[in-house]
């Protein structure tokens, strides 16, 4: 399934709170412009491992790897400058800017590999706003954004710091199915533009829409690694998801 | 600029009235304006007017300064009084010490303060909330009471509780220089807001207020530019401290390092609109101006039946107090997005701000 | 070795104090997470209220701590009730300023009644003393350590063990559940934020009786009450009380060293704080909250 140049690579990845590990030995690889689906229920780790790839946590055990050289305990910042965005699943936006404004910051800052001036900051801002389809907003306050729009935002301000690899934490989580088939749209575009996408997501039906391939943790725990459909007919995953019963039930049919 | 709202009226109204001020305070000294002087309009000819008018800009200047931590990067800096008697210890060293002309001195006192403060920062800025606001108070009481207490070999170091007695500068005309050199400071102090405001910088400090971790993860080092805002805020500062040094010609804890100062400036940022250019200055007139009258050291002054002159300071404290009070207590939100120009003031704005706040 | 017994019996005398104006300051700051640079101002209040009953009408002092803490409750209560909970969801900054500007307020009238004079409370047993080994140790200073130890347990008593402590702990950790199970938020929190000033009022009538006052004299308890909290760990009086304990001690042993002296009780102070909230952010005794 990895290809044979990974961009970023997990090895053994480790991390604990208070004796219980949140992330627990997980392993894979991620290769240059995959888009590839993290899913698992509720406390399965999946922030925990985002916030690891991103600096905010320090390892506990294991190792990060970006484009061959280790990421491990380098500062969330540094991370950023490497070429690997991140959003937050409850959107951290700054409120006292304008739409604009926002993704202007992303793209002043962000990758250290062409970083624009202010002037020209306002140009790829612009840019990045036609993409996620915020373009007729890019003057309004954060207040005045619906909660599907400053997601979108999320995305968009990540999206200017020019990554490489981009991390999406729950971007469709509390979205109606209208707004998630807008969402995908949007994670399309960005990951056709050339970026690596992570996504992470609770619902799973995201994930096979857009998805070539997915990992599947579950308490810490990396449980399956494959195309969709295979992995969700996989019966661990099947009994991490639905529970024993309706496992149970799927094995009798 | 950043996070500034399209209505910008009240910016305008500031603008305006702030060259006003600049244009009258600048050339009224240098001018025999006969018409305006037979009104009886102060001229800043007389010794009490240059006072009022230097420690104005003084505090333009502080105010400004804490503007760039306080108000940029949202760090609730209490001890920035720190930075300002460093600065006037520094010049005040150098020139009775060490014999330094004044000049030259000078520019030692923001090198100073910056020094100090990332030297501060490093550690304080990990800090947030209560925490960091604590902490740099204590920042400035502590510095104040180490350079007032000690001693190297039995001498005190920084002259002790009677302070440092400076030479006066031979200059002509010297309420006029010293003057001149605070307005420069203030006209720095604001012109350093406006060119962070309008830079990658700014961009990083904004960041950084709004959300600290969203910052550092858009790329923004945000140790790093925590420390220069703050080091920046401690130049402007120090300079201020500096000038006041030599214009005061003595220098002591208690001038130098007044308590008080922290949160003036702090409340003039307030009053002005905390992350405005221009916000800070307007506060430091308007709130100085207030402070000098209460303690009638203006021309006009109050008469109040039962009070005695000499407790007339005293009440003047009280009465800060109380209007310091009043515009928390009744306008937390009011002041800034009234000044700042994101709303009207009306007693329903007021409150709606009020019950927002409330339990 | 006399020395050293010497200097802890002094640290732990001061501690008894800092505990004491420190309790106040940690139980307001824990449950309204309020940090009241009005604290001293409150602690001076109760000072000059046992000074007045003392020089006025000859009232022995500790009578009039009772009388301190019920006026200083009142007066907590009404200022939190009245002011304080106008803005008690506004950024911390503006709390901030608020209680400086009920400071300068509560510091500038005391001068406009008091004058900046110095008063001291002296009794008839005031010189008197317990001798042990070549030290007189004051009778006062002993029962204030002995009063500030008991008020402090029944304040834990009464926080854990009676239903207006009750509903205090439940508004300090969950305001809006608290609200929910039918709490009175406004009263709790005036109900705290007054015990918090009848804590400082006992204090206040102990330094009354220990050390010459004058209307500014509260300002670097605010700053050691600060410290005490964080010593100990913010949230539980016990670990206030020990904070304040080992602050008493070390400010003895940092004021013996030979250079130093009382003139550097803040900076001794700033220097521990900065020390703890670095190295140690939850306190000697605390959890991160």
């Amino acid at each position: 399934m990895t290809s044979v140049d990974p961009q970023l690579e997990l090895k053994n990845v480790t991390k604990r709170f208070g004796g219980v590990a949140a992330v627990d030995d997980v392993t894979f690889a991620i290769g240059k412009g995959e888009i590839l689906g993290v899913i698992g229920p509720n406390g399965a780790g999946k922030t925990t491992l985002l916030n690891c790839i991103s600096g905010v946590y320090r390892l506990d055990g294991g190792d990060v790897r970006w484009q061959g050289e280790s990421i491990a305990g380098l500062a969330p910042f540094r991370v950023a400058r490497l070429g690997i965005g991140r959003t937050f699943q409850i959107v951290k936006p700054f409120t006292s800017m304008t739409v604009r404004e926002n993704v202007v910051a992303g793209a002043l800052f962000g990758s250290d590999e062409d970083r624009p001036r202010l002037g020209a900051a306002f140009g790829r801002a612009d840019g990045v706003l036609e993409l996620v389809g915020l373009r007729s907003k890019a003057d309004l306050p954060v207040s005045a954004m619906t909660i599907p729009d400053r997601k979108r935002l999320e995305v968009a301000r990540a999206v200017a710091t020019r990554p490489k690899l981009l991390l999406l934490d729950e971007v469709m989580a509390g979205l109606n199915p209208v707004e998630i088939d807008d969402a995908l749209e949007m994670v399309r575009a960005v990951h056709q533009s050339g970026v690596t996408v992570v996504l992470i997501e609770h619902v799973m039906r995201v994930i096979v829409g857009v998805c070539a391939r997915v990992v599947v943790l579950d308490v810490g725990r990396m449980l399956a690694d494959g195309p969709p459909d295979v992995v969700l007919r996989d019966e661990r995953v099947i009994q991490a998801y639905l529970g024993e019963r309706y496992a149970r039930r799927l094995r009798g049919s | 600029m950043i996070g500034m709202p399209a209505s910008r009226i009240w910016n305008r109204v500031f603008t305006a009235l702030a060259m006003a001020v600049l244009a009258y305070a600048v050339l009224a000294p240098l001018s025999s304006l006969d018409v305006l002087q037979s009104l009886g309009m102060p001229l800043l000819t007389d010794k009490l007017w240059f006072r009022l008018a230097t420690i104005t800009a003084m505090f333009v200047v502080m105010a400004s300064a804490w503007n760039i931590i306080g108000g940029l990067t949202g760090y609730a800096a209490f001890g920035n009084v720190a930075f300002f008697g460093i600065g006037a210890y520094t010049v005040g060293m150098l020139i009775t010490k060490a014999r330094w002309p004044f000049l030259l001195a000078l520019p030692l006192a923001p090198a100073a303060a910056a020094v100090f403060a990332v030297l501060i920062g490093l550690p304080l800025l990990r800090l947030r909330g209560h925490y960091f606001a604590v902490a740099s108070l204590g920042v400035g009481v502590a510095v104040g009471e180490l350079v007032q207490n000690v001693d190297f070999r039995g001498e005190p170091l920084f002259g002790g509780a009677s302070g440092l007695f400076l030479p006066i500068l031979a200059v002509p005309n010297r309420d006029l220089y010293f003057f001149y050199l605070m307005l420069a400071a203030a006209a720095v102090a604001i012109g350093v807001t406006w060119a962070v405001l309008r830079s990658r910088f700014g961009y990083g400090l904004i960041a950084i207020r709004e959300n600290e971790e969203a910052a550092a993860v858009i790329g923004v080092n945000t140790t790093a530019y925590k420390v220069a805002a703050f080091a920046l805020a401690a130049t402007l500062t120090g300079l201020a401290g500096g000038v006041f040094a030599q214009w005061n010609v003595f220098v002591d804890q208690e001038n130098s390092f007044p308590i008080g100062y922290n949160v003036e400036m702090i409340l003039m940022a307030l009053l002005g609109g905390t992350g405005t250019v221009f916000g800070p200055a307007a506060g430091a007139v308007v709130l100085q101006l207030l402070i000098q009258f209460l303690s009638g050291s203006l021309p006009i002054t109050l008469q109040i039946p039962f009070v005695p002159d000499d407790a007339m300071p005293v009440l003047a404290q009280v009465v800060l107090g109380v209007l310091l009070m009043l515009v928390v207590v009744f306008a937390p939100r009011g002041v800034i997005d009234f000044f700042g120009g994101r709303s009207t003031l009306s007693i329903a704005y007021l409150r709606r701000s009020l019950r927002e706040t409330s339990v | 070795m006399a020395a050293l017994a010497q200097l802890v019996l002094i640290g732990l005398l001061a501690g008894g104090i800092y505990a004491a104006v420190g309790v106040g300051f940690g139980l307001v700051w824990g449950v309204l997470n309020i940090v009241n640079l009005a604290h001293g101002a409150l602690v001076i209040i109760g000072a000059y209220l046992t000074w007045q009953m003392f020089a006025a009408w000859g009232v022995d002092p500790f009578l009039t701590l009772p009388i301190d803490a019920i006026a200083l409750f009142v007066l907590g209560y009404a200022v939190q009730r009245g002011v304080i909970n106008r803005i008690i969801r506004a950024p911390l900054l503006f709390t901030f300023l608020l209680t400086f500007g009920l400071n300068l307020i509560a510091v500038n009238v005391l001068l406009l009644i008091f004058k900046s004079d110095f008063r001291s409370v002296t009794t008839a047993y005031s010189g008197a003393g317990l001798e042990l080994g070549g030290l007189v140790i004051p009778y006062i200073r002993l029962a204030a350590l002995a009063i500030a130890l008991v008020m402090a347990a029944l304040l834990a008593i009464l926080l854990s063990r009676t239903r207006v402590g009750l509903a205090i702990q439940a508004v300090g950790s969950d305001r809006d559940a608290a609200q929910l199970v039918g709490i009175d938020l406004r009263h709790a929190y005036a109900v705290t934020f007054g015990l918090g000033a009848a804590v400082a009022g006992v204090a206040g009538g102990m330094i009354a009786m220990i050390q010459a006052i004058t209307p500014t004299a509260g300002e670097p308890y605010t700053l050691q009450a600060f410290v005490v909290v964080i010593l100990g760990g913010l949230g539980r009086v016990s670990a206030t009380v020990v904070g304040g304990l080992v602050f008493g001690l070390v400010e003895a042993f940092g004021q013996s060293i030979p250079g130093s002296g009382s003139v550097f009780a803040n900076a001794i102070a700033f220097g521990v704080m900065v020390l703890i909230l670095v190295t140690r952010p939850q306190g000697l005794m605390g959890r991160l909250r």
